[in-house]
């Protein structure tokens, strides 16, 4: 059981550094816990290098603490903001090259099947707009016809962010970015429609307006893709610096752009419905 | 996934040294194939190209057959290679191989795998890079190779491929080397001809891949630590974040030395010396030794004495067997199946101070011409 | 090659130094130990780590993920040996190196070592010997060429595959025994006579941080002097 990796031997705790004393007595790991549980345990992620008030940071923090089975879960990532936070979180984290990360992640899910046929283990791609639209378009397309089963997580924040504000195809059509100059020239890309198209078992966009949906989104999707098929998550995580958002003003941009263009939504297939439905049923019991 | 057959596990020097062997008349992506079928392989990823497919073809029939335990093929080199990195981290046994242009396609992937300390074998059969287009075997990707932090043996026959791609697994494997290994054979000149190779029987197999005693952690959750950013974003634009990189890749190099010793067990040297005390050498890797064992006959036949040094090792580069048997050397020459001459620049700057041969910048051949032993003759004796 | 002359000596060694591997350093087999590059027996081996780790200043062991965490079996028994070989060597500190993450925001050298910042985590540059026990052979070779780059600290390893060419002393293979085989030097060099450095503060020193944790306290790295 993979809690082994989380025993410190015999007479070394009181070497070990706080926050592995707190992780270790207080973590998240192997215990089920509820967005009311935030603050009682220590958390997978607390101190990271984003920018103040970022949504994505703040995402991410809130995904991670949905995780079904952190001790069972690897994240893969790529260049962008995101493997800033998630390189320090007490989970396993891969970063490749940028455009790999389905490529990777298939890879990882298919060797740990073989060498755990009895222990699922979840994989979850977090990965930048850029990242999974532009760059590593083939690779999310073709884990999504093979039926990979991993979550894909897309922190839209519609704009390449890490390298300064460049254009990137989940960029609103019209916008004046970086390598925009006269305003992006064709429209938002369409992945939900094309996650769809591919036979995406669980689809779901949402912003972080909402936690506990946050929460329940990524639980379902990580679980939906153990037991069905590939997901993806697509949520709308503004850059406070590229679009000149001040840090207290993060959450209402989320939920004016959430009111205009970026409705919750989720589109879930039979079998993924039967699913959840037969976990609802064995909650209930 | 289809079942395993049953093999039974002995050790790479059982396998590669002991085992009695039989013979069969074969290609070289059939010999290939068969070194996968006693690889004891996990996971082989494929995406197509000549003069590659073949191999990768019959590989997925080893799948379909069970001994190998699951196969795909990818969108695209990229996706291959990355799905490749992927499994490798999670502690399965993998390889994949591509040719030329598949190859240029992969290559960031390829040159990260080494960084990631990922062992997994990779089967290079050599093919022209574009453009223009073609199919013909020329080696210049390996140029791109040698500096990609990969082990690279380069075959001269279809025996090589199927000793050299066993091999490959164990020396990837070993702790102090964490490396993938790269073997690689001119396109067609061995992967569609036929010769005799000797094979151990089919039902031996290799050990299965021993992945907690390797030089980084396991991705799965069932090994320390579990905060593990392995491939450490190096998110700092400071001093020490510069020397960690740097202390990274010196890393990377100080395990292609350790690997000499494994190298040197598994494939028998990483040179073959024919004539050593002969004054005028030939100094060759890949097909281009077949062609100059060929003219070395013909120029005895003349009463001639050539030498010829095999290279099966680039990468650990045979630096001090070279050196040790070029020193009494006067003339030298290194034919090539490429433009640039990747190996006649290895080995002046490897002979650079340690012989006082004079090295011949040629003879070359490429973009699918074969290499007449007439044209090896002729540059051997060029000066007198 | 270059024969193997290169010797792995204590730094500073300056703005980069060569990884020794590169400079013909072979690591040894089982059975035999590196000192400073050469190829010694397992005894001379062991009698020179005892000797450094009880004359030098600041000894500290630094305990990798291996042996932190009862991750398998023998890793106790293993994580016992080490204790073990601390109690031996007076006023040693043990400094965890749990995880190889880039630590954000900055490392607390009295809490960690960390291989993506060792120099500047071993202590303020205090440890003049240190052990590798337990660490993944790739990150201590990182560690141990940024060790030697920037500090004078000699760098012992018992490492539990084949050894590292960048320490100055170096055990491949070593388990518990060879652990043990250690502790029990240190006692033999002891009953010869040798006088440990800190022979007046016997058993393993608390870091500050680590004094301050045991008693509840939550403590604050002190600012890096400039
Ligand atoms: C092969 C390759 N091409 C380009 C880059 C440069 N690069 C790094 S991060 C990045 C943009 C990241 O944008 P996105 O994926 O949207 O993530 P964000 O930073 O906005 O979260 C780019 C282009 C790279 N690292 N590798
Ligand atoms: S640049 Fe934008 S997306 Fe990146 S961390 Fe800062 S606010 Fe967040």
């Amino acid at each position: 059981m993979a809690l082994r990796t989380l025993q410190v031997s015999p007479g070394f705790m009181r070497f070990m550094p706080k926050e592995y004393q707190d992780l270790v007595e207080k973590g998240p790991f192997g215990r089920k816990l509820k967005l009311s549980d935030l603050g009682t345990y220590k958390e997978l992620l607390e101190e990271h290098p984003m920018c103040e008030g970022c949504a994505m940071a703040f995402f991410i923090r809130l995904a991670l603490t949905a995780l079904p089975a952190p001790e069972h879960t690897v994240i893969v990532g790529t260049a962008g903001c995101g493997r800033l936070s998630l390189s320090q979180a007490a989970i396993p984290f891969v970063y490749g090259n940028y455009c790999d990360t389905n490529g990777v992640a298939t890879g990882i899910k298919r060797g740990l099947a073989l060498r755990f046929p009895d222990q699922p283990k979840d994989v979850v791609v977090i990965a930048g707009d850029g990242g999974l639209s532009d760059i590593g378009f083939s690779q999310v397309m073709h884990g999504w016809f093979r039926q990979e089963k991993f979550t894909t997580v897309m922190l839209d924040n519609e704009v390449y962010g890490n390298t300064g504000g460049q254009e990137s195809g989940m960029t609103k059509r019209g916008e004046v970015v970086k390598m925009a100059p006269i305003g992006k020239q064709f429209e938002k890309i369409d992945m939900i429609g094309l996650a769809k198209t591919a036979g995406v078992a669980y689809i779901a966009r949402l912003t972080p307006t909402n936690p506990s949906r946050i929460i329940s989104t990524i639980r379902k999707a990580v679980l939906i893709a153990r037991e069905v098929g590939p997901t993806y998550v697509q949520a709308y995580t503004s850059c406070n610096i590229e679009y000149s958002i001040p840090p207290e003003k993060v959450l209402e941009d989320a939920r004016q752009v959430e009111k205009e263009r970026y409705g919750f939504l989720e589109i879930i297939s039979d079998e993924a419905k039967a699913f959840l439905a037969a976990q609802d049923a064995a909650h209930r019991e | 996934m289809a079942n395993t057959v049953n093999q039974r596990v002995v050790t790479p020097e059982h396998l590669l040294f002991e085992a009695p062997r039989t013979k069969a008349f074969i290609t070289g992506s059939e010999a290939a194939s068969e070194a996968v079928r006693r690889a004891n392989v996990d996971i082989a990823i494929a995406y197509p190209i000549t003069p590659q497919s073949e191999t990768m073809e019959r590989i997925g029939n080893l799948f379909a057959e069970g001994y190998i335990r699951d196969y795909y093929r990818a969108e695209d080199e990229v996706g291959a290679f990355s799905a490749i990195s992927g499994a490798s981290r999670t502690g399965v046994r993998c390889m994949t191989a591509s040719s030329g242009p598949g190859l240029m396609r992969g290559l960031e992937t390829i040159a990260s795998w080494p960084g990631h300390r990922l062992p997994l074998v990779f089967l290079i059969m050599c093919r022209v890079i574009n453009a223009p287009l073609s199919i013909q075997p020329d080696n210049l990707e390996l140029d791109y190779m040698l500096t990609s932090g990969n082990i690279l043996l380069h075959g001269e026959n279809q025996q090589d491929f199927f000793d050299y791609t066993l091999a490959g697994f164990a020396i990837s494997e070993k702790c102090e080397v964490t490396l993938p290994v790269a073997v690689a054979v001119d396109g067609f000149f061995v992967t569609h001809a036929r010769a005799w190779v000797e094979m151990p029987s089919a039902e031996l197999k290799l050990p299965p891949r021993d992945c907690y005693s390797e030089a980084v952690p396991m991705i799965d959750n069932e090994n320390p630590p579990v905060r593990i950013a392995r491939d450490a974003p190096i998110q700092k634009s400071n001093f020490i974040s510069y020397q960690m990189h740097a202390a990274w890749q010196q890393e990377i190099h100080a395990a292609h030395e350790r690997s000499r010793k494994w190298v040197s067990r598994y494939i028998n040297g990483l040179v073959e010396v024919v004539n050593p005390e002969a004054e005028t050498l030939i100094v060759a890797s890949g097909s281009a030794v077949s062609q100059s064992r060929e003219a070395l006959r013909q120029a005895e036949e003349m009463g001639k004495k050539v030498g010829l040094i095999k290279v099966k090792s680039l990468r650990p580069f045979p630096t001090a067997e070279l050196r040790a048997a070029c020193r009494h050397a006067k003339r030298i020459i290194v034919p090539e199946f490429n433009c640039p001459g990747w190996l006649n620049r290895e080995v002046r700057a490897t002979l650079y101070g340690h012989s006082e041969a004079k090295i011949a910048d040629g003879p070359r051949v490429y973009g699918g011409i074969t290499m007449p032993t007439e044209l090896i003759l002729e540059w051997l004796f060029k000066s007198e | 090659m270059n024969g193997n002359e290169y010797r792995v000596k204590p730094g500073p060694e300056g703005l980069l130094p060569p990884a020794a591997a590169c400079c013909g350093v072979v690591l040894s087999e089982k059975g035999q130990g590196l000192v400073e590059g050469a190829l010694k027996s397992e005894n001379d081996t062991l009698r020179v780590m005892a000797r450094e780790l009880l004359t030098r200043q600041n000894p500290t062991i630094f305990p990798g993920p291996l042996v932190l965490w009862a991750w398998r079996e023998g890793v106790a028994d293993k994580a016992a040996s080490v204790l073990e070989l601390a109690h031996e060597i007076p006023g040693v500190r043990i400094i965890p190196m749990p995880d190889y993450r880039p630590i954000y925001p900055k490392i607390d050298p009295e809490a960690v070592i960390n291989p993506c910042h060792p120099n500047l985590t071993i202590w303020h540059n205090k440890i003049e010997v240190c052990v590798f026990i337990g660490v993944h052979c790739h990150f201590a070779n990182i560690t141990l060429k940024m060790i030697r780059a920037g500090t004078n600290c000699y760098t012992i390893t018992l490492c539990h595959e084949a050894g590292h060419e960048d320490s100055m002393a170096s055990l491949p293979f070593a388990d518990a025994n060879q652990v043990r085989a250690l502790t029990e030097t240190i006692r033999q060099l002891k009953r010869e006579g040798l006088r440990p450095r800190y022979a007046d503060t016997p058993g393993i020193l608390l870091t500050a941080a680590q004094e301050a944790l045991s008693q509840g306290l939550v403590w604050q790295p002190a600012p890096v002097a400039q």
